[in-house]
């Protein structure tokens, strides 16, 4: 049986209608976990539940078809077991599904390889599944391992550079003009969901004003309302959350000429055949401005007049522009994952190396060998105030003492590798290395 | 006489260094050499240590260059303090400190003595710029500028870096502290501006013709590059003012000879001052955008280096 197993099904193995079927919302996921904690099947256990994936890392205590009693608790708190083919999962043991979950808090097994919402997520997840206590000595050291490879991944490499999406191109455009968002006002012409997720992604980037410029001016404020009070980032949005939420407005189309004096980036997304934001109207009240105005012009047909992007301070973009950047950020993440993998590569080793010294055997050596030195350290050093004949004795008797005063945990390190769970082992042993202060010692060996 | 052979007797006084503004005739002035074995000892060793000085900081220089290059290239580290800047400046001002104790006088007297204070002065104020924003994106260009500084005083220097330079009096009174000063600081300004000005329109034309390259990658955003330049143009402006005001005064207290030397000062000095002028009236009253005045400060800055560049060789 494996110590450590990964078992699931992602956007790798499983189309979305399978994957919506086992998606849990955090409630689901929590008595998910709760059951598993009443039970005696896993040891620990640990679910991550994003719209990409649903995968549980378990530490297995009984002898049981993980996939399906996954499934029948999954069922247990969706009302219907999920009907789901056997080849939408998988499955990895022990060094695979640490490289898994590595690889996973890295982004490289995002659909989206280096977004960064993934490790907001695996937190999340952990967090659930401490709450619940279903998280021991070996999960609890693989998941912080994880966030420690996931933010070196971050940090050494450009996998998680520049804008992927839309939206974050819009933000990512912004950040080259303005050193702040904050105190900036967007102007949203329109409601569509593109432009609607634009200005969402701005107003969490730090904008704190927002005008909504629409034909409809009763939707305009809808919208004006919903985005000033949308729900703060979670993941690791922390600062972002305890913002106070945007001043919203809402106006007519016809108020879009004094609307945008007030702008510094304007939005336009709407569905009209012709140009809202007109030469005519525009150029002479944009001549004027001596801040830099960025507008990301998302709509098909356009509805901003190009040569509005003539005048010196002014910065159009159109969808066109926006799919060019995301392509080549795309490719530049493509390029930086040799250097995430071969990250993940070494971590991997590193935490097989740390679990290998985890097991009973090479401790009881270690801990053999720790007692050892202490007492011939200490014959030598008194060895002058006792005859020959006396040194043999002492070397006996402190032989025979080290032997009584390791009797004990050596027996229960011996017990605990046969019949203990591996958590419990691993638990054990851990506090044995740190009462002798063994990593220390481990450390000095040669490897 | 300018241009006679040193006297080798001749010691460097105190009377001579006083008469600066009582119109005596130029005197040469060169290194202490009347203090006996021990005050011998101790010029050898301060000429030793300026020699070394003279070809250690362009290296130190090129090592922050580079340093600061793969920060910008690589994209690391752009939040990180590096301590090689400071011990760079702080190497910087001892060399310049020990020069001016050996030769008497402070070392702002030829141009290639200039050009060391410019270093000094640019890699300093960049110093204080990084500390304050915390970001070194911006450090390769402008320690590009001290480090050609450098380099051209300690080429110009090369072999001959204890020795002084000929100077009249006047060089070192009232008046030329009044003058130099805010020369030196217009000219740094400039500097700062000319880079700042090529950073601002480099980024400007990348995000208007969707360049997305490297440059689009690294460079600090727009709202951060123009108030960096304009502020350096209106220091520039301020300074060089001041500095121009105390020429005249200057040259009379030098005796009011009108060499090449000095007419290329003049001519270099104006057109700076020409170009912050033009740059700071285009920005307060012709509402210009920040695209013209940072190209006005780029053309600006190299006209002014070219003819540093021209004084040099005719001095």
């Amino acid at each position: 049986m494996a110590e450590l197993s990964v078992i699931g099904a992602s956007h790798r193995t499983a189309p979305v209608e399978v994957r919506e079927r086992l998606a849990l919302a955090p409630d689901q996921a929590a008595r998910v976990l709760a059951a598993m904690h009443a039970e005696t099947t896993f040891d620990e256990a640990m679910l991550v539940s994003t719209c990409n994936r649903t995968e549980v890392y378990f530490v297995p205590r009984a002898a049981t078809d993980p996939l399906a009693y996954v499934l029948d608790h999954v069922g247990r708190v969706k009302g219907a077991r999920p009907e789901v083919d056997a080849e939408a999962f998988y499955r990895h043991d022990e060094t695979d599904a640490v490289r898994h979950l590595f690889r996973v808090a890295a982004s490289l097994d995002s659909q989206i390889v280096g977004e960064h919402e993934i490790l907001g997520q695996v937190k999340d997840a952990y967090r659930l599944a401490v709450d619940a206590r279903t998280t021991s000595a070996l999960l609890n050291k693989l998941v912080h391992w994880a966030f420690r490879v996931g933010k070196r991944v971050r940090t050494e490499t450009d996998l998680g550079a520049g804008s992927a999406s839309v939206a974050a191109a819009a933000v990512d455009l912004a950040r080259h003009i303005f050193s702040n968002l904050e105190g900036k006002t967007v102007l949203l012409v329109g409601a569509g969901q593109t432009a609607e997720t634009a200005a969402r992604a701005l107003l969490r980037t730090g904008a704190d004003r927002l005008i909504v410029a629409n034909r409809t001016l009763y939707r305009g404020q809808q919208l004006a309302h919903d985005l000033a009070h949308m729900p703060a980032d979670g993941g690791e949005g922390d600062a972002e959350a305890a913002r106070r939420p945007p001043a919203a407005d809402a106006v007519g189309l016809d108020a879009i000429g004094e609307a945008i004096t007030k702008a510094d980036l304007v939005i336009t997304a709407t569905d009209a055949a012709e140009p809202v934001l007109t030469w005519q109207a525009l150029s002479d009240v944009l001549r004027a401005r001596r801040s830099a105005l960025l507008i990301v012009d998302i709509a098909v047909p356009r509805d901003v007049d190009a040569r509005l992007g003539d005048l010196d301070n002014v910065y159009l973009y159109n969808i066109d522009d926006l799919d060019r950047l995301v392509e080549r950020n795309l490719e530049r993440r493509r390029l930086e994952t040799p250097k995430a993998e071969a990250i993940v590569a070494q971590e991997v080793r590193q935490f097989n190396r740390w679990l290998a010294s985890r097991r009973a055997a090479p401790t009881i050596r270690l801990l053999q060998k720790h007692l050892e030195t202490i007492r011939t350290r200490q014959i030598e050093r008194y060895a002058k105030q006792f005859s020959d004949a006396d040194c043999t004795q002492l070397e006996q008797f402190t032989q025979s003492m080290c032997k009584q005063v390791l009797h004990a945990p050596l027996d229960m390190l011996k017990r605990l590798s046969t019949d203990a769970t591996p958590s419990k082992r691993l638990a054990a042993v851990d506090l044995v290395r740190q009462l002798f202060d063994l990593d220390a010692i481990d450390d000095e060996q040669p490897r | 006489m300018l241009g006679q052979p040193r006297p080798a007797e001749t010691p460097y006084s105190v009377t001579a260094r006083r008469g600066i503004i009582s119109g005596e005739r130029p005197v040469r002035f060169h290194a202490r050499r009347d203090r006996g074995v021990i005050g011998c000892e101790k010029g050898n060793a301060m000429a030793d240590l300026l020699a070394i000085g003279n070809w250690l900081l362009p290296l130190l220089y090129l090592a922050l260059l580079v340093d600061y290059g793969t920060t910008f290239f690589l994209r690391t580290r752009t939040e990180a303090r590096s301590p090689w800047l400071g011990v760079a400046v702080a190497a910087h001002l001892v060399y310049l400190v020990v020069r001016g104790v050996h030769l008497g006088y402070p070392p702002v007297t030829s141009a290639q003595e200039i050009a060391s204070v410019l270093a000094l002065t640019t890699a300093g104020v960049y110093a204080w710029v990084e500390l304050a924003s915390r970001d070194r994106r911006t450090g390769v260009f402008v320690l590009l500028l001290a480090f050609l500084f450098q380099y051209t005083s300690s080429m110009l220097l090369a072999g001959r870096v204890a020795e002084a330079s000929e100077i009249t009096p006047g060089a070192v009174g009232v008046w030329a502290r009044l003058h130099v000063v805010p020369a030196l600081v217009a000219y740094t300004a400039l500097g700062f501006a000319g880079v700042y000005g090529l950073l601002y329109l480099l980024e400007h034309r990348g995000l208007r013709r969707r360049r997305f390259g490297v440059l689009f990658d690294r460079l600090p955003p727009l709202e951060v590059l123009e108030p960096m330049a304009w502020h350096a143009l209106l220091t520039g402006f301020v300074a060089m003012t001041v500095a121009i005001a105390a020429g005249p005064l200057l040259l009379q207290a030098e005796g009011g000879e009108m060499t090449t030397k000095v007419l290329t000062k003049i001519i270099t000095g104006s057109v700076a001052w020409v170009v912050c002028a033009v740059a700071v009236l285009g920005h307060w009253v012709g509402k210009w955008p920040a695209s013209r005045t940072s190209a006005i400060a780029v053309v600006g800055f190299l006209v002014v280096m070219a003819l540093m560049i021209v004084s040099g060789l005719l001095s």
